[in-house]
């Protein structure tokens, strides 16, 4: 087997996150399909949350992706945490109003009922635990008049859970929460990501003992798996380069995978 | 680029970090073995101690079988350990030979002079092998006779005459309260020259049974040896016009006319 292959293959768990990586597997499928149907009804607000690493920000660019060529839909990954800030991106983006100065909430209101827009537009809001309450409550008012739909993504923590109560529990027309993947749900996913790149020799190394003990190391989170994968692919990328470490390239090598834990710091040694 | 010769050494440390608890299971398991292994071989040595305790006397034992044919056997230890408690050796083939003991006359008895000569010793068929009735079957005997088997006609004499012997009697006596075992402490203790001890074993045997006739011998025996002849014959009467015990007839008999000392 060619070293380019590995070095292929490592790229391929590089932690980024495009619609084209996106892995379809069943449950999550079926994840997706409910939450681009919650977008067509006439939602106020659509919550998305879970654990970091479970693909949320994934979902929220592949919705972008999917619904951005039919309506108007705005995905902002970073937050912005300036309230004038805020308003002023989302009056220029929705409205297409360029405002000089700041904006405060009651100004962007008399844009948002000035204006009258063919279709709602969809707000896609990623990290929104990092928005400030007083931001986040000005956001339930917006999505109060109807004018506006956000799909907003949380991690799941207590406190995250709070704000989802007690701000937007009346609110929220739906909740969506994606968890960590089982181990049958991880080998087609690494699999069917290194399938995709043509990597099919590196997809035929993981069979189902060396993916249980990748789930078992990261829990079946994705973000995880990928950092363990690409380190992996580096370690035997090392490997063949020097003619003087044997390796076994018939199958993922369970001392290769703990060496990229220990390296990810999944393992602590 | 990673250091792949760094992280092999902090993956076999985490290999060997993470065999420390089997290693740990591992070891407990073959301490917990040695010590089991250990506790078990030292409970052997009790036993083959015990067996060497036993085994002198089976042995002394075949030094006092009798064989039909004339032997020579040096029994001087045994005529040694009988002289110095002033016992006198019994040969019937019970273990009952206790019974016997109260009464020269009633049962045959045989007192060796002490000599440091090899005895000779004779087959003598007149030797009572009558079996008396055991006053309780007790796996520990004082003196053990065994039957002669038929084919060579051996007698084989088990002893066992020690203090600690009757010490271990009173303490199942003292449990049970049986008085075949109080009678066979007071027959002990008049054979060990302990006239007081037989006395006061024979009169609480009586006190829990009245009807025991050996009890009554030996309560006698034991006063006429503390030198009250007097209360013994009237003890002896008494209990003869109650039983008309031959026994007891014949004791008071060899009291009055000052054979029995």
């Amino acid at each position: 087997m060619s070293i380019s292959i590995f070095q292929n293959s490592k790229n391929v768990f590089l932690d980024t996150v495009h619609a084209k990586d996106y892995i379809q597997l069943d449950r999550v499928s079926t994840i997706y399909q409910s939450l681009k149907d919650s977008i067509k009804k006439p939602l106020k607000m659509v919550l998305l949350y879970g654990k970091p690493g479970t693909g949320k920000s994934m979902f929220l660019t592949k919705l972008y992706h999917d619904l951005s060529s039919s309506q108007s839909v705005y995905l902002y990954k970073t937050p912005i945490l300036d309230d004038s800030e805020f308003f002023k991106t989302l009056a220029q983006d929705i409205f297409s109003v360029h405002y000089r100065g700041e904006l405060n909430f009651t100004q962007f209101m008399k844009i948002v009922n000035n204006t009258e827009l063919n279709t709602v537009p969809v707000i896609l809001l990623d990290e929104a635990q990092l928005y400030s309450p007083e931001l986040m409550e000005k956001i339930r008012l917006l999505s109060d008049t109807r004018t506006i739909k956000f799909v907003i993504t949380l991690h799941k923590t207590e406190k995250e859970d709070l704000i989802a109560k007690e701000h937007f529990q009346t609110r929220i027309w739906e909740s969506i929460e994606l968890e960590n993947s089982s181990a049958e749900e991880l080998k087609i996913y690494i699999q069917k990501k290194l399938m995709k790149a043509n990597c099919f020799d590196t997809a035929n190394m993981f069979n189902s003992k060396s993916v249980k003990l990748i789930h078992k190391l990261t829990n079946g989170n994705y973000r995880d798996t990928n950092k363990l994968l690409y380190t992996m692919f580096d370690i035997y990328t090392i490997y063949l380069n020097n003619q003087n470490l044997p390796i076994n390239t018939n199958k993922v090598s369970n001392k290769i995978i703990e060496m990229a834990a220990i390296h990810t710091g999944l393992i602590n040694a | 680029m990673l250091n792949v010769n760094e992280l092999e050494q902090r993956w076999k440390r985490y290999k060997i970090k993470s065999f420390i608890p089997y290693i740990i299971i591992s070891i407990s398991l073959i301490i917990i073995f040695i010590i089991i292994f250990l506790f078990v071989s030292k409970e052997e040595p009790v036993l083959k101690h015990n067996d060497a305790s036993i085994n002198p006397k089976i042995k002394e034992t075949k030094t006092l079988n009798f064989k039909p044919s004339t032997k020579i056997q040096d029994v001087t230890d045994v005529q040694k350990q009988e002289d110095a408690t002033k016992k006198k050796l019994t040969f019937t083939p019970s273990y009952n030979f206790v019974q016997n003991i109260q009464d020269e006359k009633e049962t045959q008895t045989i007192t060796k002079p002490i000599s440091k000569k090899p005895v000779i010793i004779q087959e003598d068929r007149n030797i009572p092998t009558e079996i008396l009735p055991e006053p309780t079957i007790t796996p520990i005997q004082p003196l053990k006779v065994q039957e002669p088997e038929e084919k060579d006609n051996t007698i084989n004499i088990t002893r066992k005459t020690t203090k600690t012997d009757i010490s271990e009697v009173i303490k199942r006596f003292n449990k049970s309260n049986n008085p075949a075992l109080s009678l066979f402490i007071a027959k002990k203790y008049y054979e060990l020259g302990e006239y007081r001890k037989s006395y006061n074993y024979a009169l609480i045997t009586n006190e829990i049974n009245n009807d025991i006739e050996s009890s009554w011998i030996i309560f006698a025996k034991s006063l006429v040896m503390l030198g009250e002849k007097d209360q013994a014959i009237e003890t002896l009467q008494k209990y003869i016009k109650h039983s008309n015990s031959n026994r007891a007839t014949a004791l008071l008999d060899r009291i009055k006319s000052g054979k029995f000392k």
